[in-house]
């Protein structure tokens, strides 16, 4: 063996030149995805942070400044208190309308026999593959007095006079509901179909009735999907300023309303900048929530 | 389950009165939701297709007087057609930018191990979870006054495209990311074994495999940046709108049937790429 | 001497985190010649064929083919062609466009494609499924697929990765049975991972034994059989029946300490020791032999060809193949014997 390792000292060293390219690769074919990614959302966060310290001077845009002022407005001006409170609940409510429904259709389509199903999905894909802007038209044709619901409650007698529900909350929340539901249905649909039916057959068999069987049984096996199908509704709740404002009454202040207002409306950048910043933050906070509650699941499946 | 019977006593099995009960409860119970479900979601999908063949000029139930007339007016007037141009543009431009930088960040994370990994992830993810209003308003402040070589870049539909893309991009990656990890990584070796260099291999080997996966994913990103108007409402000028922007101008001032119109449009384009794609996966189906 | 060689693997080493999984192993495979790599799994079989290969680096050592040195080459600058457990066929690749892959990939002319192509297929007795696709075809045949994929680009060696291991018996033998006819038709250099010692033995010019990162003997399957290095291969080669004894001054005792009737031609030392032979070469009713044990017959199985007879001695326990039947009830004591030549003795 002594001939072999002298063959092996006579031999070139095995050059490393490899080495370089290899650890290189995988940045070279991530640059594209991560410049857009600072580039058109890192900076513009940056940006707006500093923006958000500047000062409103005169119907300029924005004068360079270094001042809490648009910050300390939020807590002092209610009209932004009020924003912030509006647009909690309105996510907090429409969120839960948008589970308890989304949980219903994926628990149905999951009940329902394999045929069924096609049909149903393309169903929950339609709000997703619709424009927000037409959803909100949609239903902006069918609130008002001379809107089809309004026309098929009097034409059917149940009323005699023409009603509106149009710029109501509840027009409001029918939107937003609307917009969020397919996000909720396919993540639920996705934890139900980790399900196996038989656990179904096996409670009935242990004699417990349908509704027994599920709160025992369906429950504890889809918190977890209930808690990330809420969570996701809930962010994007928040993020949706169109429908509501379009949909409620003129006094339905969001947050993301008040930014479009300050921004388009009354040219006041540092404003708009803080209020995204807030919003931002927020939407931050709820992530990491989501992350914290769903490592703590898998850790306690082991 | 300790408050369960003793095992001696016969179980109450679902013949009983009330069990039958029940399950007859349950039925109707769920054919109603069933019924509800189906109406909310068509509502405003029949509502506007029927309002878009409407011959009078105002929103108004029951309708009078069928027509193609606003169709007509949509594709006669400028303004509504250069939207609609501008739109698919723009969401052609956002598929491809997002569909070829998330498909090789997806295959960077599925092949390589690197450092700061999670943290990378992270970056690349969170536009996805930022509301519209967030990144629509922060790429106007950072690029509103930022021109090259004299040219304003504000306004221009490839900033839309690249804003489209903060939301289409992460989406595509984490698709492929899936996607990628369903790929037989001993297909991949028997490539490079035979020769096959990592870009050929990715070509020839890793694209075709996943094919089904960028085709649908692409089909998403077309989608968000067709129906998107938030972002592009802060980014575009009078000749950049696209028809979703203008969609909600209109609406604010005043609602015609010509709007339905341009959601029948709208949702019209996006299932027509739905459909050719359809096609498409039918005949991959047939080859194998 | 070096340009004979097909492969030379010089003191390769690979360590996974803390584990050693190739420690220190060496083969030189001539032209034309047909290595197996036989042991258990966890043996650094696969690990070793993966480093020739190309697909994981080597700590430490060197990899030649053909006299070059290889190690710092990634898989497709490397002269070798793999056949995987699975195939690993390109689903999307029509039968045809499979086998063409690697000479695309080499830059072979258009023209010299297709009839090299053919010619492969009718070596596996594939012609006329050119255009089928892989999920069109069955496990065996796309195991030859893979084949002819790999050996239409002629490479220096071929490497055999566990091909027939996810087969069914009759294919298995079918194929071994056509692996060995085509190496001798075209000689090709190899390299075939088994943990299967009925392959190993039947197709290899040589078969090196591993264990844990190791080779513990490398050699024609005759020998390996006939002359196991160590324990471990006598044991892993073959069926064996193991006795362990205590000797003290001439006198046997089994594991407990209970003395048993052994005798035995040459001497051992006092301890402990463990004594092999092979089931098929013990004798029954034979105290005439050198060696020999007085031990209780338990049961027997019939296995067709032979019947097995399972004895005990104290906490010894053996078995004997044997032809025909004995007069032998369970229970009865009855004189096992062997020939010194066909026992091994472990200390």
């Amino acid at each position: 063996m002594s001939g072999a390792s002298e063959t092996a000292a006579l031999d070139s060293p095995a050059p490393r030149r490899t080495f370089w390219s290899a650890a290189l690769m995988p940045w070279l074919l991530m640059s594209p995805a991560l410049l857009i990614a600072i580039a058109f959302f890192g900076l513009p966060i940056l940006f707006m942070g500093r923006m958000s310290f500047n000062a409103h001077i005169d119907q300029r845009f924005y004068v360079p400044d270094f001042t809490w002022d648009n910050y300390a407005a939020m807590l002092t001006d209610p009209t932004f208190r009020n924003a912030i409170w509006t647009t909690a609940r309105l996510a907090l409510i429409s969120s839960i309308a948008t589970v308890i429904i989304g949980y219903a259709f994926a628990m149905l389509v999951w009940l329902k026999p394999k045929r069924w199903r096609l049909a149903f999905v393309a169903l929950a894909l339609c709000p997703l593959l619709i424009s927000e802007i037409s959803i909100i038209f949609g239903w902006w044709m069918f609130f008002p007095k001379n809107g089809l619901l309004s026309y098929a409650l009097v034409s059917s007698g149940l009323i005699t006079d023409k009603i509106s529900l149009m710029y109501t909350e509840f027009a409001a929340f029918v939107g937003l509901t609307y917009v969020t539901l397919p996000f909720c249905f396919f993540i639920l649909l996705s934890i139900f179909d980790g399900i196996d039916k038989k656990v179904l057959e096996a409670s009935a068999d242990l004699g417990a009735a349908p509704l027994r069987t599920f709160h025992e049984v369906l429950l504890p096996l889809t918190k977890g999907g209930i808690a990330a199908a809420f969570a996701q509704s809930f962010i994007w709740a928040v993020g949706t300023y169109a429908t509501p404002s379009a949909l409620g009454p003129d006094t339905l202040w969001t947050i993301g309303y008040l930014i479009q207002e300050q921004m388009l409306g009354k040219h006041n950048w540092p404003r708009a900048a803080a209020f995204s910043i807030v919003l931002t933050v927020g939407v931050a906070i709820v992530m990491m929530i989501i992350r914290m509650l769903s490592s703590k699941r898998t850790a306690l499946n082991g | 389950m300790a408050d369960t019977a003793p095992p001696m006593e016969p179980p109450k099995l679902a013949h009983t009165p009330r069990a039958r009960l029940d399950a007859t409860l349950l039925r109707i119970l769920g054919l109603a939701f069933t019924v509800f479900i189906i109406a909310y979601i068509a509502i405003p999908v029949v509502v506007t297709l029927v309002m878009s063949f409407n011959e009078a000029s105002v929103i108004r139930f029951p309708i009078k007087a069928w027509s193609f007339a606003w169709y007509q007016d949509f594709f006669a007037s400028p303004q509504w057609v250069d939207a609609l141009k501008s739109s698919v543009i723009i969401a052609l431009g956002t598929t491809v930018i997002s569909t070829v930088s998330g498909v090789l960040a997806a295959w960077a994370f599925e092949r390589f191990t690197f450092p700061l990994k999670s943290v990378v992830y992270l970056v690349i993810m969170l536009p996805l979870f930022m509301p519209g209003v967030v990144l629509g308003l922060g790429v106007a402040m950072a690029f509103g006054n930022v021109s090259i070589f004299g040219y304003d870049i504000y306004g221009t539909r490839g900033l839309v495209m690249l804003a489209h893309s903060l939301w289409a991009m992460p989406l595509v990656f984490m698709l492929m990311e899936a996607t990628f990890r369903t790929v037989d990584h001993r297909i991949v070796e028997a490539s490079y074994d035979l020769g096959g260099r990592p870009v050929q291999t990715f070509f020839e080997i890793v694209l075709p495999s996943v094919s089904t996966g960028i085709i649908s994913s692409a089909l998403f990103a077309f989608v968000i940046s067709l129906n998107e108007f938030v972002m592009a409402l802060f980014l575009t000028t009078r000749d950049t709108q696209t028809l979703p922007v203008l969609m909600w101008l209109s609406l604010r001032s005043a609602g015609t049937p010509r709007l339905a119109v341009a959601s029948v449009v709208l949702a019209g384009a996006v299932f027509v790429s739905l459909a050719l794609i359809m096609v498409w996966y039918v005949r991959q189906l047939k080859k194998t | 001497m070096a340009d004979t060689s097909a492969l030379e693997l010089d003191r390769l080493r690979r360590a996974f985190g803390g584990v050693v999984a190739v420690d220190d192993v060496s083969i030189d495979v001539k032209r034309g010649e047909f290595v197996t790599l036989l042991g258990p799994s966890g043996s650094g079989k696969t690990s070793t064929l993966r480093l020739i290969g190309g697909f994981e680096k080597p700590d430490a050592g060197a990899i030649r083919i053909n006299g070059g040195r290889v190690d710092h080459l990634p898989a497709y600058q490397r002269d070798t062609a793999t056949i995987f457990q699975t195939g690993a066929l390109f689903p999307h690749k029509t039968v045809a466009e499979n086998v063409a892959y690697g000479l695309r990939m080499r830059g072979v002319a258009r023209a010299d494609i297709a009839p090299r192509v053919r010619q492969a297929l009718d070596i596996v007795r594939l012609a006329g499924f050119e255009e089928r696709y892989p999920a069109q075809m069955s496990g065996g045949q796309k195991q030859r697929v893979a084949l002819a994929r790999s050996m239409v680009v002629r490479p220096a060696i071929l490497l055999f990765d566990e091909p027939l291991s996810a087969l069914d018996l009759s294919l298995r033998l079918q194929l071994r049975a056509e692996i060995k006819r085509l190496h001798d038709e075209i000689g090709f250099s190899a390299i075939y991972v088994t943990h299967d010692q009925g392959e190993a033995m039947a197709m290899s010019s040589r078969v090196a034994v591993m264990r844990s990162g190791r080779i513990e003997q490398i050699d024609r399957p005759e020998k390996v059989f006939g002359e196991p290095a160590s324990e471990f291969v006598y044991t892993f080669i073959g069926e064996s029946c193991c006795l362990k004894t205590q000797m003290a001054s001439g006198a046997a005792a089994d594991a407990d300490g209970a003395t048993i009737d052994l005798r035995l031609a040459n001497g051992l030392a006092d301890g402990d020791w463990r004594l092999y032979v092979r089931p098929s070469r013990l004798q029954i009713d034979r105290a005439d032999l050198d060696n020999r044990l007085k031990a209780r017959l338990d049961f027997t199985e019939f296995l067709g060809d032979v019947h097995r007879y399972h004895f005990k001695a104290g906490r010894i326990e053996l078995f004997v193949d044997h032809q025909g039947a004995i007069a032998h009830r369970p229970g009865d004591l009855v004189d096992i014997g062997w020939r010194s030549a066909d026992m091994v003795a472990y200390r």
